[in-house]
């Protein structure tokens, strides 16, 4: 049985990061990821903010915690970040929770810049009561994702397992054995679950108790835009709104909406979806696959975004359908009034430690370094 | 070959868990035959049966169509609760849905959509049958007193929307007090289309107690906004006074004059009058007042104007 100082299991941001992080120290790690490739799921497939906490105007905590890293972030990857764009955060006149003399407020309060602007600039006569360039920038995860490759290549002490279907966890008095389903056993004093949306069924496995989550099959959709459109992104806040803002540095928009972009939801302990049984065994409540590989994927919700950010736009931003990626999301119940986003880090065991990270933003994957520390 | 408009319905839902069932399925029905893409959306105006429960019970049966429903804190009334639920829509028509007895054949929808196509920004459908003697007077008395007449108005089942009119209500109003007057101001092209009702339906729909006060209190409303009658009766009324005054003054003089009355009759009396008359003025300037300001309250707008043409290059 072959002996790890850190098992990582999840090749996303946080879980790359870790073991990037660790590895430099000359840990031996292993990082565990079923799909074929490191970033393929939530890593990719959200809307590529670089969070300053404009998102959060009902919860200051969130938004201080993503503006204190905003910086730090930006300088760390900032081969990956896009910034030649004004993002303009806008609050709807009907149906949303917080109004402009809020928002402004709200960022006053926090310490984030916002500079008002006329919003029939870019919207349609009544439609929003307040427009405000904001400081927010976007990541591109490929760029990304090629960095850490690139990176860990420098340390042969790092392996990543690719294609890897755990079976089973058990713990003994001193370690963590992990068996996959080719009967393969790791074993390892420290274990980290940053798997995102299959964090409680990594938990489950080991028998610790699991989040109180939500889960959304999410829809992002990348768009084709007009030359008035590239320069800019538009979030209209808050409530069932959208969001059309450049993906990254591909080129491409992304389209979000609040009331769309979430297919079907569970609100089970463990992913449970009716696409599942469709899937042909690609994806269980014991094991999610890959959403955008998924053969039961749904129906694009592209005409439903597209009439409402149309509602919203001036009729002068033209956009077009590219194409559609799905991801699923899990989203702790505790948010839903603030609507908060929390990075959540739970030590559920020390010696061995056992140690499950829920993070819904990118920034904030340095609240992993505290836990790293530990061994 | 399916529309390729996006297309909304708002439904008023209060205490319809009998109705409910039967109107959205044929809704749905139609919706999802005719359109590639539409949404539903029930506003549910504090029902106090299972009508929401009914309204989930049926979404899970929908193909493609989107089903939502807003649910208001307490009672706020059909029209307030329908610009809830116009707000929310995202349609390029929007179809609302003032109740849900379907004494129709739900053909009707498309006959009023393809209507629309044909250039009208507003169509309602209205059942073929004798209006209530409540809405005959109301309707009487606000064509004949309407500020700015444009169609004449009747009891509508259903109707559809364009944007543009939506888009131009909600510039031209803060508030929306009474839906079918202010799209009737907006001043676009507007008709309505009769239908026979289907024979033995909907005649089981009796509105319950808040649905009656509001209905009540919303013609007041409407008379008083968008008509001039209360202000013609009110200032008739002062005009009125106020020449009774005059000749009760003219009386005293002359009975002065003529009979000697008792002392002290004719200093009353002319107090009095002249006390009345003074108050009269004052009333009419009020209410002229009044009138002012409820016009510029409402009618932010100065005018409305159906098209503009371009005839020379």
């Amino acid at each position: 049985m072959e002996k790890f100082d850190k098992i990582i299991i999840g090749a996303g941001l946080y879980g790359i990061y870790a073991a990037h992080y660790c590895g430099k120290k000359g840990q031996r790690i292993l990082v565990l990821e079923c799909d074929e490739a490191p970033f393929k799921r939530a890593t990719y497939i959200n809307q590529a903010r670089v969070h300053m906490g404009y998102h959060y105007p009902r919860s200051i905590s969130t938004a201080m915690k993503s503006a204190g890293y905003f910086d730090r972030f930006n300088k760390d990857y900032s081969f990956c970040i896009n910034r030649e764009f004004d993002q303009i955060y806008a609050t709807s006149a009907q149906y949303s929770w917080s109004d402009r003399n809020q928002f402004k407020e709200f960022c006053r309060a926090a310490g984030i810049p916002c500079e008002e602007l006329h919003p029939e600039r870019y919207f349609k006569k009544g439609m929003c009561d307040g427009a405000f360039l904001t400081k927010e920038y976007t990541y591109d995860a490929h760029i990304l994702r090629d960095y850490f490759l690139e990176e860990l290549k420098k340390y042969p002490n790092v392996q990543i397992q690719y294609g890897s279907m755990i079976r089973e966890i058990h713990k003994t008095s001193d370690s963590y054995v992990v068996v996959e389903e080719d009967g393969r056993e790791y074993e390892t004093p420290y274990l980290l679950n940053a798997t995102y949306a299959g964090t409680n069924q990594i938990l489950e496995k080991v028998g610790y108790e699991t989040f109180g989550i939500k889960y959304e099959l999410c829809e992002i959709i990348l768009c084709d835009v007009n030359d008035k459109l590239r320069d800019i992104g538009f979030t209209v806040m808050d409530g069932p709104f959208f969001s059309i803002m450049p993906f990254g540095k591909t080129g491409l928009h992304s389209l979000t909406a609040v009331a769309f972009t979430p297919h079907t939801t569970s609100y089970d302990a463990l992913p449970t979806f009716s696409c599942q049984e469709k899937s042909g065994g690609f994806c269980s409540t014991q094991h999610l696959g890959n959403c955008n590989d998924c053969p039961a994927k749904p129906k694009t919700a592209f005409p439903y975004m597209a009439n409402l950010a149309q509602k919203y736009m001036r009729p002068e931003y033209g956009f077009t359908y590219k194409e559609s990626l799905f991801s699923m999301k899990p989203i702790l119940m505790s948010s839903e009034i603030d609507d908060s986003r929390p990075t959540v880090v739970r030590v559920c065991s020390q010696k061995p430690t056992f140690v499950s990270v829920l993070s819904g933003k990118i920034n904030t994957v340095y609240d992993l370094d505290e836990v790293l520390e530990e061994s | 070959m399916k529309e390729k408009n996006f297309i909304s319905a708002v439904v008023y839902v209060h205490n319809a868990e009998n109705r409910i069932e039967k109107f959205l399925k044929a809704l749905i029905c139609v919706l999802e035959e005719h359109f590639e893409h539409s949404e539903i959306i029930c506003v549910n105006d504090y029902s106090g049966d299972d009508s929401v429960e009914k309204i989930r019970q049926v979404s899970q049966t929908v193909e493609n169509t989107s089903i939502s429903v807003v649910n208001l804190s307490y009672f706020h009334g059909l029209e307030i609760a329908m610009n809830a639920g116009v707000d929310l829509s995202i349609g390029d028509f929007v179809l609302e849905f003032d109740n849900t007895v379907l004494d129709y054949d739900p053909e009707e929808i498309m006959k009023v959509y393809r209507r629309a196509l044909e250039g009208y920004d507003i169509v309602s459908a209205s059942a073929n049958r004798r209006e209530k003697l409540s809405s005959r007077i109301f309707y009487t008395v606000y064509d004949k007193y309407a500020i700015n007449p444009t169609n004449k108005m009747r009891t509508e089942s259903f109707r559809i929307l364009s944007r543009r009119v939506l888009n131009r209500a909600s510039h031209m109003n803060k508030t929306v007090p009474y839906r079918k007057a202010v799209y009737s101001y907006s001043g676009l092209k507007a008709d309505n289309m009769v239908y026979q009702p289907v024979e033995g339906s909907g005649t089981d729909y009796k509105p319950g107690k808040l649905e009656r006060r509001n209905k009540v209190e919303l013609g007041m409303d409407t008379l008083l906004l968008f008509t001039n009658v209360g202000y013609r009766l009110s200032m008739t009324m002062s005009v009125l006074m106020l020449v009774l005054m005059l000749a009760v003054i003219i009386y005293t003089f002359i009975a002065y004059a003529v009979s000697s009355p008792v002392a002290g009759w004719t200093s009353s009396i002319l107090f009095l009058s002249v006390a009345f008359s003074g108050l009269f003025i004052i009333l009419s300037i009020v209410i002229k007042y009044l009138q002012l300001l409820l016009e510029l309250v409402f009618k932010r707008q100065q005018y409305s104007f159906e098209s503009i043409e371009k005839l020379t290059k």
